[in-house]
C-alpha cells in the first residue's frame, strides 16, 4: 500500500458521522482583503498593521486574521532548535474555563511540551477602539508527540513504516481533528479549537479588523519573514467567535482566501472519499485541506499542486510543452472535482520545512474574478508582497522604509497574474531561502519555477554630475515653465549622481520653487521624472522615484492653504482644512488636493471635495498622497470638458469612472474598475490598469503605458478609442459592441510592448496570451500590433483576423502619434522589427466581427426612428 | 445608420405634446380591439330576432346593445357575458328569448388563452380591472391561477364575524427607507411598483404608460437596463434607474435624477443569465440609446464583471452613492439557496431596498428552461429571508420587495403576509395593456400587440393616454382588493399584515 492509502485509511475513523445526504452548510462570505509579504530579514507585526488598515473596506471588522511565519527563538523563548523542531500548538479558548480539561484530554498526555504560555495581549480588549468581541485566549505550545504515543499511534492506524516526520505531522493533524470535533464542532457550546499547530508558524484571529491583531496581542516588534492577514467579511451581522476567521492552518502552511466557491459541496465530497471531513464549515477551511492532502499526504510538489487549483486548459494547455501536458492531464483527471470553481484567490504562508525555506505564494483563479496584486523589490534586503489592491504593498513598503531604511518606499516591479496561463500558471512564491550562514536570501519563482528577477541594475554610470553645478543651475532650469529643462538635468543627475546627492538634489529643486511658474516647471519636472523611463545609473529607479516623490510632496505642500488669502496660482486642501473650500479668486486657478487622511469612500472622501470644487468653479486638480481612495473624477456630470485632474500616489478603484468629458491622468499604476461606464473626455494612465477597465464604456480617448489585467473594455458600446502598450491579462473586450471604427465606432490599439529600467521600448513575446479575444463582440476592432503572427484563431470566438487596409492605419497613426507624445513610445520604433522598419500592414493585425448577414432589422428599420416618430405622432 | 440623440435638447413636457397630466381617477378605458376577447361568444339569429328587446331588458352586463333610434341590436358585446351565472341567476337572456334567436357558447380562444400560472380568467380579470378600475365580479376566477402551486395554494384564514375596518380609514403606503441614514424617507402610496422594462425591450409608450400611472399613485416605476430615454425625464420622480450588468445607457446624470438606483444583480425568471435584446429589436433609435450598432443583438452579461462578492457590492454601492449621495439603492437579486445570506450582506453593503426575484416571473424573452426552473420560489424565499433578518436583528431597517410571478392583488396581499413590504409587478402591467401572454416578445420586431416591440409602426398600435389609464385603472383595483382583505382582518394599515404568516393556509398542509 501506498504511503497516501495508508495515511487515507488511517482517517476512517475521522469520517464517523459524515452523510453525505446531508451536507453541511457552508459559512456564507462574500470576497475580502488579503495581504501578505515575504523579507529576507525578520521584520515587526507592526509593518502588517498598515496594510491591514488599506484594506478595512474589503472587510466588515467581524473577522481578521494574520499569520506569522518565520519567527525569532528569542522572542518566543525558546531555543533555535526547539523553533526548528517543535511544533507551535496554538489553542484558542472560547471558554477560558476548558483550558485544563483540553489540556489534560489532548496536550499533556500526547506531547513532550518543551515551552508552554498563555500568548500575551492587552488586558482589557475594550480599551482597543474597534473591538467588540473579546478575542479569545490562546495557550501555545512548543510540542513534539511523544515517542510511545506515536508508536502507538503508528501501529493502530497502519502508519508503521513511513517516515518519523510523516508520522509526526499526522498525529498533529489527527490529535487537531479530535480536539476540533469535541470542543468545536460538536453540539453545544463552542469552547475551543486549534488555530494553528504548524513549525515556526503561528495564526492569529479574532472578531475585528485583522490590525486588531497586532494591537491586542501585542505583536508591533515581534518580528518574522513572512506575515500575512486578511480582513473578513462575513455576510451575517453577528459574529461571536472567530473559528471561521483566516488564515486557516493545513499542517506548516497559513492560507487566506479571498472571493467564494460554486462548488464548495464538490469539494467536501472529493474530501470525503479521502476521509476528510471539515469542521469549521468555510470555502477556506476546504482550500487548505485540499493543499494539505496534495502537500502531505500526495507529496505533489507545488507546481502540481498550484495545477490542481487552477487547472491549465484549452488553448493555454495546448500551449504547453507536451510533458507538461501529459503531467497535467492526469492531475486535472484525478483531482478536477477538487479544483475551486469560482472567484478566489489565495495566499499562503509557508514554512517549508523540507527545503529548510519560508514561503509565500499568492494563487489567481483561472477567470481572475479576484483583483491582486504582485510587487518585489530587491536590494541589500528584498521584500516580495501579494496583496488585493497596491496600495496595500505601498502602505507596507512605507512602513518598513520609515523603520529601516534599506526598504524603499516604491518597489521595482508591479504585476498582476493570470491564474491557469501557459505563461505563469497565475501563481507565484516567494521563496525566504536560508543562505547557511545565518542569512536569508529572497528569490520569486512562477508557478514554472522560473525566476522573475526584480529588474536587473544597470551598472553603467552616467557621466558624472557634480551636485554643487546641478543646484547652480536650478535657477535657470525653473525658468522653463514646461519643466522640460529641468527633467533633463535632473535625468541625467539620476544616473550621474550618488542617491545620497540625488535626493539633496531633489530638495534642494524644491526649496527653489517658489514662485507659480517655478512652482509649475518643478511640478512638471517631478511628474516627468515619474512618468518617463530613463538610465539611472548605478541607482534604482525605485530610491530615484521615492526621492522625487518626496521632492513633488515637498512643492504641493509648500502651496498656500485654501484657508488663507487667494495669492498664487494654486491653492492647497486636505483633510484638516476641507471644510474650508471655497470658490477660486483671484490669480487661483489649480486646487492641490492632499488626499491622503480621507477616508476612501463616502460622503467625506477625498473624491467628493473634487466634485464640490469642481461645482465651485475650479477646473484644474492636483490630486496626489493616495492610499488607495476612491472613485476620483466620479460625479463630475455629463459636459466636464475642461476639467484637468491629474493624479499621483496610488489612487483607488473606480476612477474616472463615468467621466464625461473631463481629463485624468495618473501619474503611476491604477487600480480597478477604471473609467466604467466613461462616456467622453481623456484618461492617461502611466503605468498599468486593474481589472474590469473600461467595463461598459461608451466613448472617451484613453491611453495606457502599461497592462491592463481582466476583462478591460467588457461590454463597451459607442466609440472608446483606447490604446494600451503592454498586453491585457484576457477577456479584452468581450462583448465589444462599437460600432464602426471606420465609420466613427470604437477600437483598441493593443501594441505589445514593455518599456525596460532606460526606457527602451521591447517586444512582448506575444501581445495577448489569454484564451479570449473579442469574443462575441458585435462590434468595433482591434488593432493588434502582432508582426510575428503570434495570435491564432483559437482566441477568437466569433471574431476574425483582418489585414490592416490604409483607411485603418490613417484612422489609428494620430493616437500612436499621441502615444508617442505621452510615452515616449516612438511609432517609427513600434513600426520596426528585429532593426527594419516595416509597412504598417506587416505590423498591425486587425480583429473586428466575422462577417455575417447584417439582421434585417438594421436595413429596414434605419428609417425609423421611434422615439421622433412617437413624438410626431402625439403632437 | 446610427442615430445621435443630442444630449442637449429641450426636454418638453408631456402637456406640450397633447399629453394630459395623469390623475389618479378611474376612467372607463375599453379594449384597444373592436371585438374584445371574452369567456363566451354570443350569437343572434337575425332571422329569428323580432328585435322584441327582452335580451337587453334582462341582460345584468349590457351584452345587447340597441343604439338609440336604431331598430336593430349591434353586435353583442360578448367579452361582458356571464352565461353561466346568467343561467343560474335567471338573467339568461338565451332561455329568455321568445324566439329561441340567441345562442351562446364558451368561445374556443377562451380555452386556449393563457396558461396554468395566468389562466384566461386571470387575463381577463386583470383587462375588466384594466377597463374599469373595479374588482372582476361574476364567474372570472380572478384571485388564483391553476399552477398547482405557489400562491395558487395559499388562502387567506379570514375571521368569520370579524369586526371590519372602515375602507377610508386604511392606509396603503409604504416607506422605502427604513434606515436612519440620512437620505430621505421615501414614502409610495400603494405597496406595488413597477419594474424595470428596458426601452428596447417594450416600446417607448409602454415605458411613459407606465411611467405616468407610477406618477398618477405616487408609486415608482424603473428604466430597465436600455437607458433612460429623454420623454421619462418629466416623470424622474417616479422612475428608479436600473444599474444592471450590461451597464447600457448609464451615465452620471441619470443616476443623478434618480430618487432610487436599483442594481440589477440577476433576475429570478433566468438567474445566472444576462438580458438579451436580439438585432431585430434592436433599432437604431434602440441602439442609439445604448450606444450600440443596430441590428446586432445586444447581451448583458452575468454576472457585473466588477462585482464578484459582498465587498465589491459595497464598492459598487459608495460609486453610485458618490454619483447621487441622496438616492436610495435597491439591490435586485434573485433567489438562490442562500438569499438569506444575500439579502443580509446587501443590506450590511449600505441597500436600502433588498428586492428579491423569484422564479415565476419572466417573459417571453426568458428561456423556458430557466423559467421556474432554477431559482427558488418567490413564497419560500420571503419567510426565509424575512425569518433572518429578524435574526440578525435589522428588519425593519430593510425594506423588502419581492417580485417573480406577482399576477394579482391577492398575490400582493400573500407576500406581503409571508413577510415583504412590497411588490414589483411586470408581467401584470403588460396584461393590463392588452397582452395575452403569447410569450414571443423577443422574437422578431416584437409583440403583435404593439406592447413589446420597437418597430415604429407597431408601437402606433398603442396611445400613451389609454396606456396610462389601464394602469391606473387596474393600480386602482388592486388597491380596492387590498383594502378590501385588510379590512376583512380588522387592520387599518397594509404595515399590520407583514409577516402575518399565521394568517395565511397552504392547501397542500392542511391537516386532515
Amino acid at each position: 500500500m501506498s504511503i497516501a492509502d495508508k495515511l487515507i485509511q488511517s482517517r476512517q475513523w475521522m469520517m464517523e458521522g459524515w452523510s453525505p445526504s446531508e451536507p453541511a452548510h457552508t459559512e456564507e462570505e462574500g470576497g475580502c482583503g488579503v495581504t501578505g509579504f515575504a523579507c529576507s530579514i525578520p521584520v515587526g507585526g507592526k509593518h502588517i498593521y498598515e496594510p491591514s488598515v488599506q484594506m478595512h473596506n474589503r472587510g466588515n471588522g467581524k473577522g481578521g486574521g494574520i499569520a506569522a511565519v518565520g519567527l525569532v527563538p528569542e522572542q518566543m523563548g525558546v531555543t533555535r532548535e526547539i523553533l526548528d523542531n517543535d511544533y507551535i500548538l496554538q489553542i484558542a479558548l472560547l471558554d477560558p474555563k476548558c483550558l485544563n480539561t483540553v489540556e489534560a484530554e489532548f496536550v499533556t498526555p500526547m506531547f513532550d511540551v518543551h515551552h508552554s504560555q498563555s500568548v500575551p495581549h492587552v488586558e482589557d480588549y475594550r480599551e482597543i477602539d474597534g473591538l467588540d468581541v473579546r478575542p479569545p485566549d490562546i495557550q501555545r505550545y512548543f510540542v513534539k508527540p511523544k515517542k510511545d504515543v506515536l508508536a502507538k499511534f503508528a501501529q493502530e492506524r497502519g502508519l508503521v513504516g513511513l517516515g518519523e516526520r510523516d508520522i509526526e505531522e499526522e498525529f498533529m493533524y489527527q490529535n487537531a481533528f479530535a480536539l476540533n470535533t469535541q470542543y468545536y464542532a460538536a453540539l453545544g457550546d463552542k469552547q475551543a479549537f486549534v488555530m494553528s499547530q504548524g513549525r515556526n508558524m503561528i495564526i492569529l484571529k479574532i472578531v475585528g479588523y485583522a490590525e486588531l491583531i497586532v494591537n491586542y496581542y501585542q505583536l508591533d516588534d515581534f518580528k518574522a519573514h513572512v506575515w500575512i492577514a486578511h480582513q473578513r467579511y462575513p455576510t451575517r451581522g453577528r459574529v461571536w467567535h472567530p473559528g471561521g476567521a483566516h488564515p486557516f492552518c493545513g499542517m506548516n502552511e497559513a492560507l487566506v482566501h479571498n472571493g467564494d466557491f460554486a462548488n464548495y459541496y464538490s469539494v467536501c465530497e472529493y474530501l470525503a472519499q479521502r476521509n476528510i471531513k471539515p469542521l469549521f464549515l468555510t470555502d477556506t477551511e476546504v482550500s487548505i485541506l485540499v493543499f494539505d492532502l496534495w502537500n502531505r499526504v500526495y507529496k505533489y510538489p507545488l507546481e502540481y499542486i498550484i495545477e490542481g487549483l487552477a487547472p491549465t486548459s484549452e488553448r493555454d494547455f495546448d500551449m504547453l510543452p507536451k510533458e507538461k501536458q501529459e503531467v497535467y492531464r492526469r492531475i486535472q483527471q484525478g483531482h478536477i472535482h477538487a479544483s475551486p470553481d469560482g472567484p478566489w484567490f489565495f495566499i499562503i504562508a509557508r514554512n517549508d520545512v523540507e527545503n529548510d525555506a519560508f514561503q509565500l505564494l499568492g494563487i489567481t483563479d483561472t477567470a481572475m474574478l479576484r483583483p491582486q496584486v504582485f510587487a518585489l523589490q530587491d536590494g541589500e534586503v528584498q521584500i516580495g508582497l501579494v496583496c488585493s489592491e497596491k496600495q496595500a504593498i505601498d502602505a507596507t513598503l512605507a512602513s518598513l522604509a520609515c523603520e529601516d531604511s534599506r526598504f524603499c518606499t516604491v518597489a521595482d516591479d508591479y504585476w498582476n497574474a493570470r491564474g491557469g496561463s501557459y505563461t505563469d500558471g497565475g501563481s507565484f512564491m516567494f521563496t525566504v531561502k536560508h543562505q547557511g550562514d545565518g542569512t536569508y536570501k529572497l528569490n520569486c519563482t512562477d508557478k514554472f519555477g522560473r525566476e522573475r528577477r526584480a529588474k536587473s541594475r544597470e551598472q553603467r554610470t552616467g557621466d558624472p554630475v557634480e551636485l554643487a553645478s546641478a543646484v547652480q543651475g536650478i535657477s535657470s532650469a525653473l525658468t522653463d515653465v514646461s519643466g522640460w529643462s529641468l527633467f533633463q538635468v535632473l535625468r541625467s543627475a539620476s544616473a550621474g549622481m550618488s542617491l545620497e546627492d540625488f535626493k539633496a538634489f531633489c530638495t534642494r529643486v524644491a526649496e527653489s520653487a517658489k514662485t507659480d511658474p517655478e512652482r509649475a516647471a518643478a511640478i512638471n519636472a517631478f511628474t516627468l521624472m515619474i512618468d518617463r523611463r530613463y538610465q539611472t545609473g548605478p541607482n534604482q529607479r525605485g530610491r530615484i522615484v521615492e526621492a522625487v516623490n518626496k521632492a513633488l510632496a515637498a512643492v504641493l505642500g509648500g502651496v498656500p492653504s485654501i484657508t488663507g488669502e487667494a495669492a498664487s496660482k494654486y491653492a492647497r486642501i486636505d483633510w484638516e482644512t476641507r471644510g474650508m473650500l471655497r470658490a477660486p479668486n483671484g490669480l487661483e486657478e489649480v486646487l492641490v488636493v492632499n488626499g491622503h487622511d480621507f477616508p476612501p469612500e463616502g460622503d467625506e472622501c477625498d473624491a467628493r471635495v473634487v466634485y464640490e470644487a469642481y461645482e465651485l468653479g475650479w477646473k484644474q486638480f492636483i490630486c496626489h498622497g493616495y492610499v488607495g481612495q476612491r472613485f476620483l473624477g466620479v460625479g463630475l456630470g455629463p459636459d466636464s470638458q475642461g476639467c484637468v485632474i491629474d493624479a499621483y500616489d496610488s489612487t483607488g478603484d473606480y476612477l474616472a469612472s463615468g467621466l464625461d468629458g473631463a481629463t485624468v491622468t495618473v501619474h503611476g499604476n491604477a487600480q480597478d474598475q477604471l473609467a466604467q461606464i466613461m462616456r467622453e473626455g481623456r484618461l492617461v494612465v502611466h503605468g498599468d490598469v486593474g481589472q474590469t477597465f473600461m467595463y461598459g464604456a461608451k466613448g472617451g480617448t484613453v491611453y495606457v503605458k502599461g497592462n491592463a489585467a481582466g476583462r478591460p473594455l467588457i461590454n463597451s458600446v459607442g466609440r472608446p478609442r483606447v490604446t494600451i502598450n503592454g498586453t491585457c491579462l484576457d477577456f479584452l473586450a468581450e462583448s465589444f459592441m462599437a460600432g464602426d471604427p471606420l465609420n466613427g465606432g470604437g477600437f483598441v490599439i493593443l501594441n505589445g510592448v514593455r518599456l525596460d529600467e532606460d526606457g527602451s521600448v521591447i517586444d512582448l513575446d506575444t501581445p495577448y496570451s489569454g484564451s479570449n479575444l473579442f469574443s462575441l463582440a458585435s462590434g468595433g476592432a482591434i488593432y493588434v500590433r502582432d508582426p510575428h503572427m503570434t495570435l491564432d484563431n483559437e482566441q477568437l470566438n466569433g471574431g476574425e483576423y483582418y489585414e490592416l487596409t490604409d483607411a485603418d492605419w490613417q484612422l489609428i497613426k494620430p493616437y500612436l502619434e499621441e502615444n508617442e507624445q505621452l510615452f515616449d513610445i516612438p511609432v517609427s520604433r513600434l513600426l520596426t522589427v528585429d532593426g527594419t522598419e516595416m509597412d504598417p500592414s506587416k505590423i498591425y493585425r486587425k480583429v473586428a466581427p466575422a462577417q455575417k448577414k447584417v439582421a434585417a432589422a438594421a436595413a429596414t428599420a434605419a428609417d425609423d426612428d421611434v422615439m421622433n416618430n412617437d413624438e410626431e405622432s402625439d403632437e | 445608420m446610427a442615430i445621435t440623440v443630442d444630449p442637449h435638447r429641450p426636454i418638453r413636457p408631456d402637456h406640450d405634446l397633447g399629453l394630459s397630466v395623469p390623475k389618479r381617477e378611474v376612467k372607463p378605458a375599453p379594449d384597444r380591439w373592436r371585438n374584445q376577447l371574452g369567456k363566451y361568444r354570443v350569437w343572434r339569429y337575425e332571422e329569428l330576432c323580432k328585435k322584441c328587446g327582452k335580451c337587453a331588458e334582462i341582460c345584468p352586463n349590457g351584452v345587447h346593445v340597441r343604439p338609440e333610434g336604431y331598430a336593430g341590436f349591434v353586435r353583442p358585446l360578448e367579452s361582458k357575458c356571464t352565461a353561466e351565472t346568467c343561467k343560474k341567476n335567471g338573467t339568461y337572456c338565451v332561455d329568455n328569448c321568445p324566439q329561441k334567436a340567441l345562442r351562446t357558447e364558451v368561445l374556443p380562444l377562451y380555452k386556449s388563452l393563457g396558461d396554468f400560472r395566468w389562466t384566461a380568467d386571470l387575463i381577463l380579470s386583470t383587462w375588466h380591472m384594466a377597463e374599469t378600475g373595479e374588482l372582476p365580479e361574476g364567474e372570472l376566477e380572478s384571485e388564483v391561477g391553476n399552477s398547482g402551486g405557489g400562491f395558487d395554494k395559499i388562502r387567506f384564514k379570514f375571521p368569520e364575524n370579524g369586526q371590519r375596518t372602515n375602507p377610508d380609514e386604511i392606509s396603503t403606503a409604504i416607506p422605502l427607507n427604513r434606515r436612519e441614514d440620512g437620505r430621505p424617507k421615501i414614502t409610495i402610496d400603494l405597496p406595488v411598483y413597477g419594474g424595470g422594462m428596458s426601452f428596447g425591450s417594450v416600446s417607448p409608450v409602454t415605458i411613459l404608460s407606465k411611467a405616468r400611472a407610477a406618477t398618477a399613485w405616487n408609486i415608482f416605476s424603473c428604466t430597465g437596463e436600455g437607458g433612460y430615454i429623454d420623454r421619462l425625464i418629466p416623470y424622474k420622480d417616479h422612475m428608479i434607474t436600473q444599474v444592471a450588468t450590461g451597464l447600457f445607457g448609464v451615465r452620471e446624470e441619470t443616476i443623478r435624477r434618480a430618487r432610487i438606483v436599483e442594481f440589477k444583480y440577476a433576475q429570478g425568471a433566468k438567474p445566472g443569465l444576462g438580458g438579451h435584446l436580439l438585432g431585430d429589436k434592436n433599432t437604431p433609435a434602440v441602439a442609439a440609446m445604448r450606444g450600440a450598432v443596430p441590428g446586432t443583438s445586444l447581451f448583458s452579461p452575468f454576472p457585473f464583471h466588477s462585482v464578484y462578492s459582498i465587498e465589491d457590492h459595497k464598492k459598487h454601492v459608495d460609486w453610485i452613492r458618490h454619483v447621487n449621495p441622496r438616492a436610495l439603492v435597491s439591490a435586485k437579486v434573485s433567489t438562490p439557496i442562500d438569499v438569506d445570506m444575500v439579502a443580509v450582506g446587501s443590506y450590511f453593503a449600505g441597500a436600502n431596498i433588498v428586492h428579491l426575484d423569484g422564479s415565476y416571473g419572466g417573459t417571453g424573452a426568458a428561456p423556458d428552461i430557466a423559467k421556474k426552473n432554477i431559482a427558488m420560489p418567490i413564497e419560500y424565499a420571503i419567510p426565509k429571508v424575512a425569518r433572518f433578518l429578524v435574526e440578525e436583528g435589522i428588519r425593519d431597517e430593510v425594506t423588502l420587495i419581492v417580485s417573480g410571478g406577482i399576477r394579482t392583488p391577492w398575490d400582493m396581499a400573500k407576500a406581503i403576509a409571508l413577510g415583504a413590504d412590497g411588490v414589483v409587478i411586470g408581467t401584470p402591467e403588460m396584461v393590463a395593456l392588452g397582452c395575452i401572454r403569447c410569450g414571443k416578445c423577443e422574437s422578431g420586431k416584437g409583440c403583435a400587440r404593439g406592447i413589446a416591440t420597437t418597430d415604429a409602426e407597431m408601437v402606433k398600435k398603442m396611445d400613451i393616454e389609454w396606456g396610462t389609464q389601464r394602469l391606473i385603472n387596474m393600480l386602482h383595483a388592486w388597491r380596492l382588493q387590498l383594502v378590501d382583505i385588510l379590512s376583512r382582518f380588522g387592520m387599518s394599515d397594509v404595515k399590520e399584515l407583514r409577516g402575518r404568516t399565521d394568517l395565511l393556509r397552504h392547501l397542500d398542509y392542511e391537516e386532515a
